[in-house]
């Protein structure tokens, strides 16, 4: 079996060769398009109470109590229930916009391993490189939404975003890059399976650094603390939280709903890509499904809590340092890419 | 392309990444004491270097070279520059030639060349981790770049002892068997630099009331 593994493996399509283990009778399988719903319902369900689950203890961080856990889903249905308010200049791509990202960000866990070790029918539809580009269409929709509104806040936070995505860009290239060259594919499901092989995979600095950028990466991408503070009513600091002031009712809704989303979507490629990729379900079978969900969510909560202990032991960069920032995280992926062509990292 | 190394050529080479990664980080360290103490914690990792290289390759002298390196790299010379510091009563180094991401960036693009270089040398060896090899190299190419774009004093001293860390990485995977005499030589070397950079920063400091070599190139009559 070992050869039969290692055959696979240089294929890239990492399959898991024992596939269904028949444990007794009832070993129930799910059919694997049911097992990538299930993905999609993951990320749509649980994103929220990890934001709530993360905005709780850092409250307590703070000496605060923290708002309730499920705090999220409650704010979301009070804005469903309200009206949408469209000022009169902005056009049908004011309320366009939270849709595009929000369908975006239910496409994304199609691509990337959520909850199992195999890829399921639609898994191959993209690659590393598909999943961020349909990332950033949904950010460009987003900050399309803002810049619509014709309020200057929401303009400064949607001409931010974008510019700091632009600089982000080349790390999250490199960070792909370092994927391929480890894996001889750009699959996440293909690195994953690379990371779990063995002790040597986890340690080789390829890895390690390719992992810290796109840790950097993340932290970007979901406005924390050395880049933007995500809580707090300051204009003049937003990137990302700027871009969603005008909207309001459901369309707010589909925005903090969407960022809860995406913050939950990169936590899961952090964690099962590059990080953590056990417990996630190897077969079909019922209970390796529930557990996979479990795991996943305990694990993106881990994550949130160090990111949450990142966000109050750091204070808020310039916004013109943020420059430098990016930079330290491009120096990581770049070290990544160059280290393994010095011989093996 | 190479398959992937044993987990002792992985851990090597992080570690030997985490020192180059810590001579970036003086790159970009305003304040001059935090400079020293990431020289004190890149002598830290060279020294755990030692003793990884020590334990796996069963060379015991590398045990009495790890020791050393920590009395002295570790707390005496950062010990030392941290006094001088204080005598002078600056923290903050002068203005550098160039902003930090673009320092950064020239540095990154230096060390690439550091990379394929050594890359090019097809050095292979069956005890080392090929890639540590190049990482020391960028190292001692990035600790350059640091003593020709900082204008201070402090930073050049730091730059030149960050070098001798990039070539004790060096030496530690390219012949970890090297006689520890000659180690400990080069230690004293270091010892002979600390003295000559302690002076100069004595005497400009002294001299100029400042610590940024931006003065020297003025004639006094």
């Amino acid at each position: 079996m070992g050869t039969a593994r290692t055959a696979l493996r240089a294929d890239g399509l990492y399959m898991n060769v024992k596939f269904v283990e028949v444990r007794g009778l009832a070993a129930t399988v799910i059919a694997p398009q049911v097992v990538q719903a299930l993905q999609v319902l993951t990320i749509l369900c649980g994103a929220p109470l990890v934001s709530g689950i993360i905005a709780h203890m850092e409250g307590r961080l703070q000496g605060r109590r923290g708002p309730r856990i499920l705090q999220p889903y409650y704010d979301l249905i009070k804005l469903f229930r309200k009206e949408n308010l469209v000022t009169e200049e902005s056009s049908w791509v004011f309320l366009a916009g939270p849709v595009i990202a929000f369908g975006c960000y239910l496409i994304v866990p199609l691509l990337i391993p959520v909850l199992t070790t195999f890829g399921l029918p639609l898994g191959y539809m993209g690659d590393i490189l598909g999943g961020g580009f349909i990332l950033a269409l949904a950010g460009f929709a987003v900050a399309l939404a803002g810049t619509e509104s014709g309020a200057p806040y929401a303009q400064l936070g949607a001409s931010r975003a974008m510019t700091f995505g632009a600089l982000i860009e080349p790390t999250i290239l490199f960070v792909v890059f370092t994927v391929a060259l480890i894996t001889s594919t750009d699959l996440p499901y293909a690195l994953a399976a690379t990371v779990r092989s063995s002790a040597s995979e986890i340690v080789r600095p390829g890895h390690v650094l390719a992992a810290l950028a796109f840790f950097l990466v993340v932290l970007v991408d979901t406005g924390r603390i050395p880049v933007e503070t995500h809580s707090g009513t300051l204009e003049f600091g937003m990137i990302d939280e700027g871009r969603t002031l005008e909207h309001s009712g459901p369309a707010l809704a589909l925005l903090k709903w969407g960022s809860a989303m995406k913050q939950l979507i990169l936590y899961t490629i952090l964690i099962n890509v590059f990080v953590a990729p056990w417990g996630l379900a190897a077969s079909g079978d019922v209970g390796a499904v529930l557990l996979a969900i479990l795991a996943l969510l305990g694990k993106a909560v881990v994550v949130g809590l160090v990111f949450a202990l990142i966000d109050n032991s750091f204070s808020k960069l310039r916004l013109f340092k943020i420059t430098e920032f990016i930079a330290a995280a491009f120096l990581l992926a770049g070290l990544g890419v160059l280290v393994f062509f010095a011989g093996g990292g | 392309m190479t398959g992937t190394p044993s987990t002792y050529a992985g851990v090597a080479d992080v570690v030997a990444v985490l020192v180059l990664l810590t001579e970036f980080a003086m790159l970009r360290a305003p304040l001059l004491r935090s400079q020293v103490r990431l020289y004190a914690f890149q002598s830290f990792v060279v020294t755990v270097l030692a003793i990884v290289v020590a334990a796996t390759h069963h060379i015991p002298e590398l045990y009495a070279l790890a020791a050393f390196s920590l009395a002295l790299k570790v707390i005496l010379v950062p010990g030392l520059v941290l006094r001088l510091l204080r005598d002078a009563d600056t923290d903050l180094a002068g203005s550098s030639t160039l902003g930090v991401a673009s320092m950064i960036l020239i540095a990154i693009a230096v060390s690439a060349f550091g990379f394929f270089t050594v890359g090019s040398l097809q050095v292979h060896s069956n005890a080392l981790p090929t890639s540590a090899l190049a990482i020391a190299a960028a190292v001692v190419l990035v600790a350059f770049v640091l003593i020709i774009l900082r204008s201070d004093v402090v930073s050049q001293a730091i730059g030149f002892f960050s070098l001798e860390n990039g070539v004790s990485v060096a030496s530690l995977v390219v012949a970890s068997g090297l006689p520890l005499v000659v180690d400990v030589a080069f230690l004293f070397d270091l010892l002979v630099a600390v003295v000559v950079f302690g002076v100069i920063m004595r005497v400009h400091h002294g001299r100029g009331k400042t610590l940024s070599t931006e003065e020297l190139d003025r004639l006094r009559g």
